[in-house]
């Protein structure tokens, strides 16, 4: 098969805060050092920049601060102020107001914003930088010369269902690179290939949460924009870790969320079915009465912290943002230390070409840069923050308070940890009064389409959309486990904790049994069932590139 | 062959619909963009009639400045150079205020053929082509299905109703308006991609004497009415009736 290649001196895999950040930073390198031009150049699968980036948001500006310091100027969409910070502690009921805002979530000096328009704000700065931005492209396999990343190959593109060619089949397109920064997102598929070939996996695993998120339209007047609210408590039990957010936008745009720690233990819980009880409440449903809900997404991020960040640099190849799990899940915030991480990678990249020495010994300068700079400054002190909620919450809480008193001296060292998915536990262990039914969740609400929504539904605010007859983009290595030990076991949690009803187990035939059906359209690209799947048997691989959700606003 | 391939911005398809404050539009702030659909069908046929006659193709739009958006698309996909006619007000604009903003910015091309799609997936007039084809002063044809290009004359195929066809042969200059799905859309490519960055733009202000010759008065959702109608008795009898009723109050048989 001819395929084509395209030769560039840095490639970026993703488009995200990250990866935006290291273009437009090698960009003013190149302005600023001169030498001869470099070709960079980012992949993003989306169909345009910012159109799968979805989270809270609250920025912190440092890291916009380090890249663009005239952001202002430039008509950054960065424009509500956090105006006021409130915590509340919710029971079923009812609400506790915290008298005073713990230090790390106080977010003066920050600001609200659509993490969609910020990012494609970033991909128009980059491309006015003479960035080649291809969005519509996803990075399928990463190509080595022996042990050396050289490049990241796309996916093909015109195949049908069965894998066939159809009649535009165009073939993927090998792009080489002296070095390939990896920004490809939380869980991102090919950090994935490579921290399992190359080994390297920090001593504790990588923990995630998934938020889910939706946008309203509410009276203009009702919240002021910039007003941050968080909550801890219901719908959440103690065993589960998380909470809520709710931000305000100008023009009555409200911005609501539930994040679900993806180590919880009850396999009939749902994730989904959590965020819809969190409206109910009456705090919650009091902001979004007379409300209309105009965007839904859903997407996982990495909250294991300091200790379970991998070796970031190889040879030829960097990790950045989400995908090494830059977040600090105590101030609840990634983009700014995504930022910051890219424009470490750009400065190690940019030194490695000129000095035209891209192997590791050369590229082990980033991991100096993020020890020596903001990064571990924020990091280091909450190392043990996530590790303690496995705890429970209120343990969590006071090992949050005592990390932040103690500057994270105490405790000491990290914490045994394991696998979010591994807590699962089985139904018979769970449910130990008697059988549970597996086709219920254990945390079900009867929807109502106004307040609360169904999956199906939800998943149409999305604006989700992959062309119907092409390969299916999640590989189950055996759906047999899935009909007999994970129904008998687990009771199929897959159905539950995908936000977009990917997974359902129909009917098969027979009048008794069940078997998986893959709804891999619906897919959001969140990356929970690569994640919290207890077998681990599902690989989220990029569907064709262009497809996924439209997070416009987000 | 001089080619020109009007293209048209509109909301996705896929954006849940809400009517806007003033009740005359759709909610249009938060929504997503991308080029209309039978456009995209057009710009294909514009590209193959390119490689099998030479010639340039040239993308013209007319809207806002975010339209800039799929005129850029348009040149990755290979047309050779664009013409955006930018304008505020184009956002809603009815099919003859389209057409006049073309016509200004495309008369002096002098164009051997301009290729429109059929119709927009937001408003679904059908009108732009045919409109603009008076205002350049060529003939023109609709629902095209099929385009040959023989000794300077066009032969193409119109589709009809119920499944019949029509083959009309015209001169050129010629406008052709073109139904979806008449050939393969192509995707773009990187090099595509990088070589749009390098393709002239030509953006022009659209006329402040623009008037638009339709008022929206109201945008209203349909009602959503479910009607069940449970049929009774044996299934044959229950069949006999289903059928009538599908025949005869559905129509649809």
């Amino acid at each position: 098969m001819e395929r084509e290649t395209l030769d560039v001196d840095i490639l970026i895999v993703g488009g995200g805060p990250a990866g935006m950040s290291a273009a437009i930073r090698l960009a003013a390198l190149q302005r600023q050092e001169g030498g001869g031009p470099l070709a960079v150049a980012v992949l993003e699968k989306s169909r345009q920049s910012g159109s799968h980036m979805l989270s809270g948001a609250v920025l912190d500006p440092s890291g916009l601060d380090a890249l663009l310091p005239d952001w202002k100027e430039r008509g950054a969409p960065v424009e509500t102020p956090v105006k006021q910070d409130r915590i509340y502690y919710l029971t079923a009921g009812s609400q506790v107001r915290a008298p005073i805002t713990p230090p790390p979530l106080r977010n003066h000096g920050n600001y609200v914003i659509s993490l969609n328009r910020f990012v494609r704000w970033l991909g128009g700065q980059a491309e006015a930088e003479g960035v080649d931005v291809f969005t519509g492209f996803a990075g399928t396999e990463v190509l080595y010369d022996g042990d050396r990343v050289v490049g990241v190959r796309t996916g093909d593109r015109g195949l049908d269902k069965q894998g066939g060619r159809k009649g535009a089949f165009e073939p993927g397109v090998d792009i080489r690179a002296a070095v390939t920064i990896f920004a490809d997102g939380v869980r991102g598929n090919l950090t994935k290939t490579l921290i399992r070939k190359q080994g390297l996996d920090a001593g504790a695993p990588q923990t995630y949460a998934i938020g889910i998120k939706e946008l309203w339209r509410i009276p203009p007047d009702r919240e002021a924009p910039g007003t941050v609210v968080h909550t801890l408590g219901y719908p959440l039990r103690s065993e589960e870790f998380g909470g809520g957010f709710i931000y305000a936008l100008p023009e009555g745009r409200l911005a609501i969320g539930l994040v679900v720690g993806l180590d919880y233990r009850d396999p009939r819980f749902d994730p989904h079915m959590a965020f819809q009880r969190f409206k109910q409440h009456p705090l919650v449903a009091g902001m979004l009465a007379g409300g209309e809900m105009t965007r839904y997404g859903a997407k996982a991020l990495p909250e294991g912290g300091w200790y379970a960040i991998p070796r970031c640099h190889v040879d030829g190849a960097l990790i950045v943002g989400d995908a090494a799990g830059f977040l600090n899940s105590m101030r609840l915030k990634g983009i700014h230390l995504a930022m910051h991480s890219g424009i470490h990678a750009a400065d190690t990249a940019f030194a490695a070409v000129r000095a035209g020495d891209v192997s590791a010994s050369q590229l082990v300068k980033y991991r100096d840069l993020i020890n020596r700079g903001c990064i571990r400054r924020e990091l280091y002190p909450v190392r043990n923050v996530h590790q303690a909620f496995g705890a429970g919450l209120l343990a969590g809480t006071a090992f949050a308070g005592l990390a932040w008193l103690t500057n994270g001296r105490w405790p000491a060292g990290p914490l045994p940890s394991e696998a979010g998915h591994e807590r699962l536990t089985p139904l018979s262990g769970y449910y130990s009064g008697g059988p549970a039914d597996p086709d219920t969740p254990s945390n079900a609400v009867k929807v109502d389409r106004a307040l609360t929504f169904d999956k199906l539904t939800n998943v149409h605010y999305s604006g989700t959309r992959h062309d119907e007859d092409q390969p299916a983009h999640l590989l189950v290595q055996d759906t047999d486990v899935c009909r007999t030990r994970c129904r008998e076991e687990y009771g199929n949690p897959c159905v539950r904790f995908c936000p977009a009803n990917v997974y359902e187990m129909v009917d098969d035939g027979t009048g008794t049994g069940r078997r998986l059906q893959i709804n891999a359209s619906n897919c959001v690209h969140c990356k929970t069932c690569d994640i919290m799947d207890p077998y681990q048997i599902i690989d989220w691989v990029p569907p064709e590139g262009g497809g996924g959700p439209e997070y416009e606003g987000m | 062959m001089k080619i020109a391939v009007c293209v048209k911005q509109v909301v996705t398809r896929e954006w849940p619909l809400r009517v806007d404050e003033a009740r005359t539009w759709v909610e249009d702030r938060d929504a997503s963009f991308e080029m209309n659909e039978p456009d995209a069908y057009a710009l294909e046929e514009a590209l193959r009639l390119r490689e099998q006659h030479g010639g340039e193709v040239v993308v013209c739009s007319a809207g806002p400045a975010r339209a800039a958006q799929v005129v850029r698309e348009a040149l990755a996909r290979g047309a050779d150079r664009a013409i955006r006619v930018e304008g505020g007000g184009l956002a809603a604009a009815d099919a003859a205020m389209v057409a006049e903003a073309l016509a200004a910015a495309m008369r002096d091309e002098q164009f051997e053929l301009v290729l429109t799609g059929l119709q927009s997936d937001d408003q679904g007039f059908a009108q732009t082509g045919v409109v603009l084809a008076e205002l350049l002063g060529i003939p023109h044809a609709t629902i095209i299905m099929e385009v040959q290009v023989a000794d300077g004359r066009l032969r193409v195929k119109r589709e009809l109703e119920g499944g019949w066809f029509q083959w009309v042969s015209m001169p050129t200059p010629a406008l052709l308006t073109i139904q979806s799905g008449i050939n393969q859309l192509r995707y773009a490519t990187l090099k595509g991609i990088m070589a749009a960055k390098r393709k002239e733009v030509r953006v022009v202000e659209a006329a402040a004497d623009l008037v638009p010759r339709q008022e929206i008065l109201e945008i209203r959702v349909p009602e959503k009415t479910k009607q069940t109608h449970m049929i009774a008795g044996s299934p044959s009898e229950a069949a006999a009736e289903l059928v009538k009723v599908l025949r005869e109050e559905a129509r649809v048989i």
